[in-house]
């Protein structure tokens, strides 16, 4: 069992759409789904109970020959990065589930085995050593992903879908060109451990670097290149909404801190300051748009863009503070910032309106859920004692380590999520209830009624880790030393023979 | 003596009047004798070739080249009268139930 | 006198074409057939059509790695014309059992039908394995005059005739073009045989003017025949005239074959001179892919849309061809492989929507398909997405091959442009999803689905998606039917 516990993690959630396709009541498909996913998240555990924190190297490793003709081999393993987002993607699929048990109506078994298809796809992304089961994976994200947003989206769903599929396709197949450059310079190999020792040339590095990070800027989604975020987010039902804020953006950072830095590091390094400087436009310019905002999910989107800035910036300031602050914040957002739509998805199910203008009642007349949406607000903008605020204090660090002016802009961007996230509370809880509703329900006579005991569940397990993170990060930062001593190593070395112009 | 470059040249000549004939008529008719002026430059090339070099294969290819055309106008001519019975004309340019 | 006969053909000889000749052979016979049978018992002529088709494929299974090479070196049996053969039984058989049910639809159930058929893949049969310019020419003409007649074989549909017509027309044209190149190549040369063409190529001073121009003029004469750009156009207008399973064998089968000889000839015959033809075909490749995607956007009949993305996917084979490598060959066999499974299976979807009144032939009739009928419309979503690329479809590891050989060969600004371009394909290919799955559906659907065409579309189903998870076995194979060349 533990000597496939990563494909066991991986492929359960195949085999529990296998299930559905045989059963046609909508509520046993929804317990399946559930308890498919949460038995997967119970498998997780044992992952990261039984990883060695002492060590850089690749645990639960599993190889076998699959397509021998290109050297290509079913190569799994986790390191001290990976396997905190195999347990990420593990508990947010069940929170997912919780998500879309009433949101979603029609077509409720399709839904699910689009939702267990995209986790298995997923959690392989994270696990994967050989870069053509890596972009196996990456690339079957896309159909499920496509069909969740564009079959069970909002009213302007089918543009949206198309245009996210557009997007991360265009960036990926230019990865796979240079994925296979990189098969070829390595001596024909796929094998990500070789291809990360193997020395490129300084010119190979620049061109390979390129390809590679449009596909990771899309996915991000970096500045110029985040235009379908907003869309992608605002169209897609709730579940979509975590799995995209949660679990997707975190792959485009993953794969820089897997490939680009250790990869090519020089070039890495040679466009270190241009992307620092991309990331402070998108912390300011996604704090800025966020603030305009009236719809609840466009918010939240451009608060993502934001956030994400940061975590950009912390990768590529190449000290340690800087990544591990980054990978946590990674981390961090997938918790908030899922935590944030789910919030949003729960008060949308009752009042079928996100905008911000029509809310203003929740702290009276909800206020358990008010209360949960306080804690988010606070997690996500860093105030002390959550999660957000141990992810940016680090970045900031590292930021100081490199070039103190950094900090300011760091400073203008954390006030600026502080303005956001709390014109969006006031907004929501205390705002001007001009309507006068009668008491019963919102200003547009739909019934409106606290959390329950489902919605409950999923947002007390998001808090648990908004406060573990924040009171004892050692615990999550501990998986991740060793680790990031490793790429720090490997991304500050020099690698290439010769400049090769 | 004539030299090869005469045949040469003759068969170039014929196919370029074959190949303009069929790009620029407008008759059927006119455009499958034009494919066929077409073969048979290649057939004289053949035999200029082969004559040249001494060698059979250019007039063994020359044979089944006039067998094969003779086919292809059999085949054609058979879904031309197909055509003409659904269509009551030989001008391509009304030949047009198909866009593009 | 008996003697020189002798040396001409060798008992031996006739075993390595017994393959062909029992498909020619039971191609006459069910001509009888047809007349003997009643017309009520007619299903006799299509179950004897696969028989021989069956028959052909033991005999090709047990001739199978011999490396024959017969008639005085103008047809050979080796792993690459076996690996084609493969393909065109498995077209040929997928195009009888998809055919069933739609040809009584149309009011064309006649005997001639699968007699065509198979003088067609008898013709392609001897275009994998003619070394000769002269059995390839004849292979070749023998794989498409029956396709012309089949394509106009909806005698009552104006359509049809007229798509049969201009088939006709310009593939003779382009046949007229080739042969002028081969008569140029047999001027230069010497010979005609493609051994001793790369001999000369390599022994002798032929570089001049007339043998760029022979070297055009087989470029654009092949181009033809696999719809390559700019000698695509009567690939739209054919593609949606015919009867669909005529369709959907002409894009699998003849094209394959084309390229079969395509690659047999330059890689074979002018390899030695690579370099002159290596830019034609590259041109040839990149337009393909351009124009054929980008104008599949445009399209609102599914089968002009199709038809354009054949034109693409020439578009990418041919990029393996212009890698010039055993590993560029290998990739275009697979590439051929793959395709011939998810062109029949999409075509059998599109088959199977036609019905009484119903047509399918507009993309718009595929409206809310996903509502009503889930199964075939996931099927058809992992054929559009394995057209597309996308992976773990077949599509994918074949487009991913072609990009293998191009980089290998350092070809990196070709792979980027063939990237991009399937980029531009996705968005037509996911169209067609979001019109199924993402709009109500206008009406009901009804579905003329047969015993054969389920098969056919299980098959296709179960090979698209294990060869996109599973596909070491296969590209052993083309690789190994590829190396020996």
């Amino acid at each position: 069992m533990s000597g496939h516990l990563l494909s066991s993690i991986i492929f359960l959630p195949v085999l529990g759409a296998l299930v559905l396709l045989f059963i046609k009541d909508a509520r046993a498909i929804r317990w399946v789904a559930l308890v498919t996913l949460g038995v997967d998240f119970a498998l997780a555990i044992p992952l990261l109970k039984g990883f060695d924190v002492s060590t850089h190297g690749m645990q639960f490793v599993e190889r076998h020959a699959w397509i021998p003709s290109w050297n290509i081999t079913y190569y799994l393993g986790v390191d001290g990065i990976s396997v905190l987002f195999v347990f990420l993607t593990a508990f947010l699929g069940v929170i997912c589930v919780l998500a879309s048990w009433k949101a979603i109506e029609k077509k409720v078994k399709e839904f699910m085995i689009a939702l267990l298809i995209m986790q298995a796809a997923m959690l392989g992304v994270f696990s994967s050593l050989d870069m053509f089961l890596f972009y196996l994976f990456w690339e079957a994200m896309l159909i499920p992903m496509y069909l969740i947003i564009g079959v069970w989206g909002g009213p302007n769903r089918v543009y949206s879908a198309i245009k996210f599929f557009l997007y991360t396709l265009a960036g990926s197949i230019l990865m796979l060109v240079g994925m296979i450059a990189l098969y070829f310079a390595a001596g024909n190999t796929f094998d990500m451990l070789v291809l990360m020792e193997h020395k490129y040339t300084f010119a190979f590095q620049i061109w390979v670097f390129m390809a590679f990070f449009v596909a990771f800027a899309v996915k991000v989604p970096m500045f110029p290149f985040h235009t379908w975020l907003p869309d992608a987010h605002v169209e897609a039902p709730t579940a979509g909404s975590i799995i995209l804020a949660g679990v997707l953006l975190k792959m485009g950072t993953y794969g820089f801190l897997r490939f680009c830095l250790t990869m090519f590091p020089d070039a890495s390094r040679f466009f270190a300051t241009p992307i620092i400087v991309i990331s402070i436009v998108a912390i300011i310019y996604g704090a800025f748009l966020a603030l305009a905002q009236k719809d609840l999910k466009k918010l939240v989107a451009y608060s993502s863009i934001s956030h994400m800035g940061f975590i950009t910036m912390g990768i590529f300031l190449f000290n340690k503070n800087g990544i591990e602050g980054a990978i946590l914040q990674m981390f961090n957002h997938g918790i908030t910032t899922s935590a944030l739509f789910l919030c949003i998805g729960i008060i949308y199910e009752r009042t079928h309106t996100r905008d911000i203008g029509d809310y203003g009642w929740a702290a009276s007349r909800v206020p358990v859920y008010a209360t949960f949406l306080f804690i988010f607000a606070l997690a996500s903008l860093g105030f002390p004692g959550t999660n957000g605020f141990i992810g940016e204090i680090l970045i900031a660090f590292g930021a100081y380590e490199v070039y103190k002016p950094y900090l300011i802009v760091l400073l203008m961007g954390i006030l600026g999520g502080a303005a956001y996230m709390l014109y969006m509370y006031k907004g929501m809880a205390f705002g001007a209830d001009s309507h006068g509703h009668d008491g019963h329900g919102d200003s547009h006579g739909h019934k409106v009624w606290d959390v329950d005991f489902r919605e409950a569940i999923a947002l007390l397990a998001l808090i648990v880790f908004v406060f573990w993170v924040g009171f004892h990060p050692e615990d999550f930062l501990g998986y991740m030393h060793e680790s990031v001593g490793n790429l720090i190593n490997q991304a500050t070395a020099s690698k290439f023979e010769g400049l090769g112009l | 003596m004539v030299p090869v470059t005469w045949y040469i040249a003759l068969s170039a000549v014929l196919f370029m009047i074959g190949a303009a004939g069929v790009l620029t008529r407008r008759n059927v008719i006119v455009v499958l004798m034009s494919i066929e002026l077409m073969l048979n430059s290649v057939n004289i090339n053949f035999m200029a070739f082969s004559y040249m070099l001494g060698d059979m294969t250019g007039q063994i290819f020359t044979v089944f080249t006039i067998t094969v055309a003779a086919a292809e106008v059999a085949v054609a001519l058979g879904i031309l009268i197909a055509l003409v019975r659904s269509n009551k004309t030989f001008n391509v340019d009304e030949i047009d139930a198909l866009k593009g | 006198m008996n003697s020189e006969v002798a040396a001409f053909f060798s008992p031996g000889d006739f075993l390595a074409i017994l393959p062909e000749m029992v498909i020619a052979g039971m191609a006459c016979l069910l001509l009888l057939v047809d007349i003997a049978v009643p017309r009520t018992k007619k299903c006799v002529v299509p179950a004897l059509a696969v028989l021989s088709v069956a028959v052909a494929a033991w005999f090709s299974y047990e001739l199978a790695g011999s490396g024959v090479s017969a008639f005085s070196g103008m047809f050979v049996l080796d792993g690459y014309s076996d690996f084609f053969k493969l393909i065109f039984y498995i077209v040929a058989v997928f195009a009888i059992l998809v055919s069933l049910r739609y040809i009584r639809t149309e009011e064309i159930d006649l005997g001639e039908y699968y007699v065509l058929l198979l003088f067609s893949l008898s013709g392609m049969m001897i275009m994998a394995s003619g070394t000769d310019l002269l059995t390839i020419y004849l292979g070749l003409e023998l794989a498409s005059l029956p396709v012309y007649a089949l394509v106009g074989f909806l005698q009552k549909s104006r359509k049809s005739n007229e798509a049969a017509m201009k088939y006709i027309i310009l593939g003779a044209f382009s046949s007229a073009i080739l042969l002028y190149g081969i008569s140029l190549i047999y001027g230069l040369t010497g010979t005609t045989q493609l051994a001793a063409i790369s001999a000369a190529l390599v022994t002798g001073d032929v570089n001049g003017p007339l043998f760029t121009l022979a070297v055009i003029m087989l470029v654009a004469g092949f181009g033809f025949k696999v719809a390559g750009f700019p000698f695509h156009m009567w690939a739209p207008d054919a593609y949606e005239g015919a009867p669909t399973p005529i369709t959907a064998f002409m894009a699998a089968g003849p094209k394959a074959a084309a390229f079969a000889v395509i690659m047999r000839v330059f890689l074979e015959g002018l390899y030695p001179a690579y370099d002159s033809w290596q830019m034609a075909i590259a041109a040839v490749a990149v337009g393909s892919m351009v124009v054929g995607n980008i104008t599949a956007i445009l399209q609102t009949s599914i089968k002009r849309m199709l038809a354009f993305s054949s034109v693409g996917h020439a578009g990418y084979a041919l990029l393996g061809l212009v890698a010039g490598s055993e590993e560029g060959m290998a990739s275009v066999m697979f590439y051929l492989f793959v395709y011939a499974f998810m062109n029949l299976g999409i075509f059998g979807i599109v088959i199977m929507m036609r019905k009484d009144s119903q047509s399918g032939d507009q993309i718009s009739h595929y409206t809310g398909l996903g509502k009503s009928n889930r199964l075939t419309a996931l099927a058809m979503l992992i054929f559009l997405f394995s057209l597309a690329g996308i992976p773990p479809t077949a599509g994918f590891i074949a487009k991913f091959y072609v990009f293998m050989a191009l980089i290998n060969k350092g070809m990196v600004g070709l792979a980027v442009i063939a990237a991009l371009m399937s980029a531009v394909a996705a968005y037509y290919y996911i169209r067609i999803v979001m019109l199924m799955y993402m709009r109500e559906p206008e009406k009901e659907f009804a579905l003329a689905s047969s015993r054969g065409l389920l098969c056919v579309l299980i098959i296709a189903l179960a090979a698209v998606v294990a060869l996109g998870v599973y596909p070491g076995y296969f590209i052993d194979l083309a690789r190994y039917a590829a190396f020996p060349l």
